[in-house]
């Protein structure tokens, strides 16, 4: 293990990306890691909100049309090796916005978020549980770690 | 107050934030005018996050619409819902049965009870306060699960449905304990919360006299809710809802407008939603819950105002054999916006996020729709 995983095991950052869902997966990520009930913490998960300083990337909501860019800049910022978690349904598949009336997809829709940048796990729900979050979020480590 | 009016000279200096920033949850942009650090003019662009709920309601079948409002905030969605299907109530004259008004009038304030814990939490964080916010985020999850054991679900419950509200959240004798027992716990664990907060006088003077709204700005601004009950005005659309007929409770007004003046009534209308949620266990009436003796025709436009968490919400929309038509919602974080921008005149840019806090924004609720001008 090199010194860079050694430290970086330490301290993962998560950082919370929030591209138009609803807020209610989001209010349940920062549930999950601030709130003293699920306490992503004691797994040395923190929540950040600097892209320089973080090692996985959460992303919720359908990636409006305004949100493709700074999404991708986001993504750029994040130095390797970086991880991305697609959270809940509107980031999974676009959720109800997708498709206005049947199948005509929605103008102001551009996501999911897997058509702008590789997602590498997914945490299905609306609105997500803490719990598939946290879960989400542990299932990455290992690949984060074993990095370099 | 009145020096805070915004002068009319250029200010050179700007200071950007957002769309995504630290400080905010939601994408919204901020754009600061400073001179000497002291803010003279703020500007909050929203419309990053229009997703276009209205344009997905129109020609859904109304009950389809109904659901769908839900997913216009994960915050106050029960507000969405309970208001939808009372805008197609009044319009199609349905008689709710009294079971169902209580019910919803429960879930009602266990929303505003999580709402403003919420609030508390993340003004809490925004004052870099950590303990304080997580005092709150465990008082929370206690409203949380108890949403969770009514509706199914921690975030979109889905309770209210056209007539009443769907048998699931029927509350039996054994609910009706836990939830007794749970407000008991709320109310302990928030008068402690209360006690500690107000006794700290560190943080009393970090936010007193910080992002004054004065009450004559507000209601030139059409402020609603907290934000316009902060400054001393008393008013509060629950007064005049029929649901709340029965029940007894106070609309608490604070007289300064600041932060602090916020913080404490999110804090002393949790009480009164305890108040509420207390009589509603008491006095529940026994029946049915959901009436489903009615029938659809034709109307024009149903209009219905209700107060939630944030202020007033609005929504309307006409029913065309059986489907929504024409449909407009106004949320309350919209009129909203003008106050923050007020509040954060005259302050230190490192008090602009907490004046823009202060007024409990919804950005995602607020994005409503964009006219498209064609030249």
């Amino acid at each position: 293990m090199g010194i860079k995983s050694f430290s970086r095991a330490r301290a993962i950052h998560v950082m919370l990306v929030y591209t138009g869902g609803c807020n209610g997966c989001d209010i349940e990520i920062v549930n999950s890691i601030l709130s003293p009930r699920f306490d992503a913490e004691q797994y040395n998960v923190f929540l950040t909100w600097n892209p320089r300083e973080a090692d996985v990337l959460v992303v919720t909501g359908p990636v409006t049309y305004h949100n493709r860019k700074p999404l991708e800049a986001i993504y750029d910022a994040i130095p390797n090796p970086k991880l991305v978690v697609a959270a809940g349904s509107c980031a999974l598949m676009g959720g109800v916005y997708k498709n206005c009336f049947a199948d005509i997809p929605s103008e102001e829709i551009e996501g999911p978020v897997e058509n702008i940048i590789p997602v590498d796990a997914k945490v299905p729900g609306c609105a997500v549980r803490p719990q598939d979050v946290l879960a989400g979020v542990v299932s990455l480590l290992p690949t984060l770690l074993d990095a370099d | 107050m009145d020096e805070k009016v915004p002068r009319s000279k250029i200010i050179e200096t700007e200071i950007p934030m957002g769309t995504v920033h630290p400080a905010a949850l939601e994408p919204y942009r901020v754009r600061l005018f400073v001179e000497d650090e002291i803010v003279q003019e703020a500007e909050i662009t929203i419309g990053v996050n229009h997703r276009g709920i209205e344009r997905i309601m129109e020609g859904l079948p109304v009950e389809k619409a109904n659901s769908l409002t839900e997913k216009i905030c994960g915050i106050c969605s029960n507000a969405h819902i309970w208001n939808s299907c009372r805008t197609a109530e009044m319009g199609l004259g349905i008689e709710i049965p009294e079971r169902a008004l209580y019910i919803r009038i429960i879930m009602g304030e266990l929303e505003r009870l999580h709402s403003h814990f919420l609030y508390l939490a993340h003004g809490c964080e925004v004052l870099a306060h950590e303990t304080f916010s997580m005092r709150v985020f465990y008082l929370r999850e206690i409203v949380m699960e108890l949403l969770a054991m009514i509706g199914g679900n921690r975030v979109q419950y889905g309770c209210s449905v056209l007539g009443g509200v769907r048998p699931r959240c029927d509350l039996d004798e054994s609910k009706l304990l836990r939830l007794k027992e749970d407000m008991d716990k709320v109310e302990e664990g928030l008068t402690d919360f209360a006690n500690r907060f107000t006794s700290d006088s560190i943080v009393m003077s970090r936010i007193s006299g910080i992002g004054v709204l004065p009450q004559k700005q507000a209601l030139k601004l059409a402020v609603t809710g907290p934000t316009l009950r902060a400054t001393g005005v008393a008013r509060d659309l629950r007064t005049t809802m029929f649901e709340y007929d029965n029940f007894d409770f106070n609309v608490v007004t604070q007289p300064d407008g600041d932060v602090k003046s916020n913080l404490l009534i999110r804090a002393l209308e949790s009480f009164e939603s305890i108040k509420i949620i207390r009589q509603a266990i008491v006095n529940i009436p026994e029946g049915k819950v959901v009436n489903r003796d009615w029938e659809m025709f034709d109307t024009g436009i149903n209009e219905s105002y209700i107060e939630v968490p944030r202020g007033t919400l609005y929504h309307s929309y006409a029913l065309e054999s059986g489907r929504v038509r024409h449909s407009i919602i106004r949320t309350p974080s919209m009129s909203n916006i003008g106050a923050m921008q007020y509040a954060c005149i005259g302050d230190q840019i490192t008090d602009a996020q907490l004046s823009i806090v202060q007024c409990d924004p919804c950005f995602t609720c607020s994005d409503r729709t964009i006219e498209i001008i064609r030249r």
